[in-house]
């Protein structure tokens, strides 16, 4: 740290976050694609790379339908548009110290931190996708409850469990529709407030482990190269923790995060007890800086939020204004993070 | 009428107790967003403006409502 630590700004870590599933809306960022060089390249090389000409067209539609919710479009949009944002930012001079994803956005998380090449992130996802579509139907719960109250009420139901938690009163049930509809009957009764969210499958459930193996004989899932240790602090929401080389590395942790469940909040909360952050949501939405907005940390003053992008897709124009608005806000964060000292 | 400092002290309420937001003077006219409120957390401060003044707020016409200002002139318009 040494010289930075004359600056106030200057020794908060910049984290960025990474949201993932849920997050995408139609034309998300699309504002951007054609305008800002950075990321118009990273979304042209995500689409070759991927080499799916409708992809390009879903995302760019303002109407594109259910269609942008399946995982097959929503989950390889969302991690080309979480990459590109990220290049974005880099490019304009803001570069992370850590990051952190939301399930999906692990996989962005990782790529900026260098654990996958985008090449390599985009394969996996691929597969990925190709793999999970074939899960059994499923679905999801948020819960405005603790998760250790909520797992209590879920004993005796075998396909439903706790699959993420985003915060102290704030989880999700993830499994069997009818499980899950008996939870929410039980939940309203008492009074406890609850919401359905869209989702097809059980994911972040061990369901997911038993996805039969349509496309390869073998059984045996690969990834597409070898995972390599962070070159940068990494927070895993699969760990609730600093991701370390040991899991870095694991092909078989990367390929079991669908079935494992997710633990965003914990692992936001050891990235503010690691000390003073400016957390950037560097992805469409404001859903995890919403999270991160009711964390003591936050709420105090002694680390900041700033979202790249609006909050819900909004008139043309609002992702270039928010952009905008966030690099200014971050400039002069930058400046004192770079050279160490200030002009002033 | 529900004034500004009862929806403040309903929003704070639906936030658990290891949690915190900053709802300061010009908080009415922020997005939900920005001060840290998902659609569940919304959720939860209806439910409690519901036991405490009977107040009830459609789904639909929550996810229409993105400021607390917005809130607050729905309901005193609609109940006043």
């Amino acid at each position: 740290m040494g010289q930075r630590g004359a600056f106030v700004n200057a020794t908060r870590r910049m984290v960025f976050l990474f949201p993932g599933q849920g997050a995408q809306h139609p034309r998300m960022a699309a504002d951007l694609y054609g305008i800002n060089e950075a990321f118009t390249d990273t979304m042209d090389l995500a689409f070759e790379l991927l080499d799916d000409p409708a992809l390009r067209k879903t995302w760019l539609q303002s109407d594109p339908g259910p269609l942008l919710h399946d995982i097959t479009r929503a989950q390889p949009l969302l991690l080309s548009v979480n990459c590109a944002l990220a290049r974005t930012l880099i490019a304009a001079g803001v570069r992370p110290d850590a990051v952190l994803g939301h399930s999906v956005g692990e996989i962005a998380a990782a790529t900026v931190a260098g654990v996958f090449d985008f090449a390599a992130a985009l394969a996996m996802l691929a597969d990925h996708v190709r793999h999970y579509q074939h899960a059994p139907p499923g679905g999801m719960l948020a819960v405005a409850a603790d998760a250790e109250s909520v797992a209590a009420r879920l004993s005796g139901l075998d396909d439903v469990v706790v699959g993420i938690v985003n915060g102290p009163c704030q989880v999700l049930v993830c499994g069997g529709r009818d499980s899950l509809r008996t939870v929410r009957q039980q939940l309203l009764i008492d009074g406890v407030t609850c919401a359905e969210v869209t989702a097809l499958q059980p994911f972040h459930n061990p369901l997911m482990n038993h996805v039969p193996h349509w496309l390869d004989d073998a059984g045996s899932r690969k990834l597409p190269a070898a995972p390599r240790g962070p070159a940068i602090t990494m927070y895993s929401g699969y760990l609730g923790a600093v991701l370390d080389d040991v899991h870095a590395t694991d092909s078989a942790f990367w390929l079991s995060q669908p079935a494992r469940p997710v633990l965003f909040g914990p692992a936001l909360r050891t990235a503010l007890d690691d000390g003073p952050c400016t957390l950037v949501e560097t992805g469409p939405g404001q859903s995890l800086s919403a999270l991160a907005r009711r964390t003591r940390a936050v709420a105090t003053g002694d680390s900041h939020v700033i979202a790249v992008l609006p909050p819900r897709r909004l008139p043309p124009g609002a992702d270039t204004a928010s952009l905008a608005a966030a690099l200014t806000q971050l400039g002069p964060l930058t400046q004192c993070h770079h050279h160490g000292k200030s002009d002033r | 009428m529900l004034t500004t400092d009862q929806l403040r002290a309903a929003m704070l309420s639906s936030v658990g107790d290891d949690e915190s937001i900053n709802l300061n003077g010009d908080y009415p006219a922020r997005d939900f967003t920005e001060l840290g409120f998902d659609s569940l957390a919304l959720m939860e401060t209806c439910a409690h403006l519901k036991r405490e003044y009977g107040i009830i707020i459609p789904d639909e016409k929550l996810w229409d409502l993105t400021t607390p200002g917005q809130l607050l002139e729905w309901v005193n318009g609609a109940h006043s």
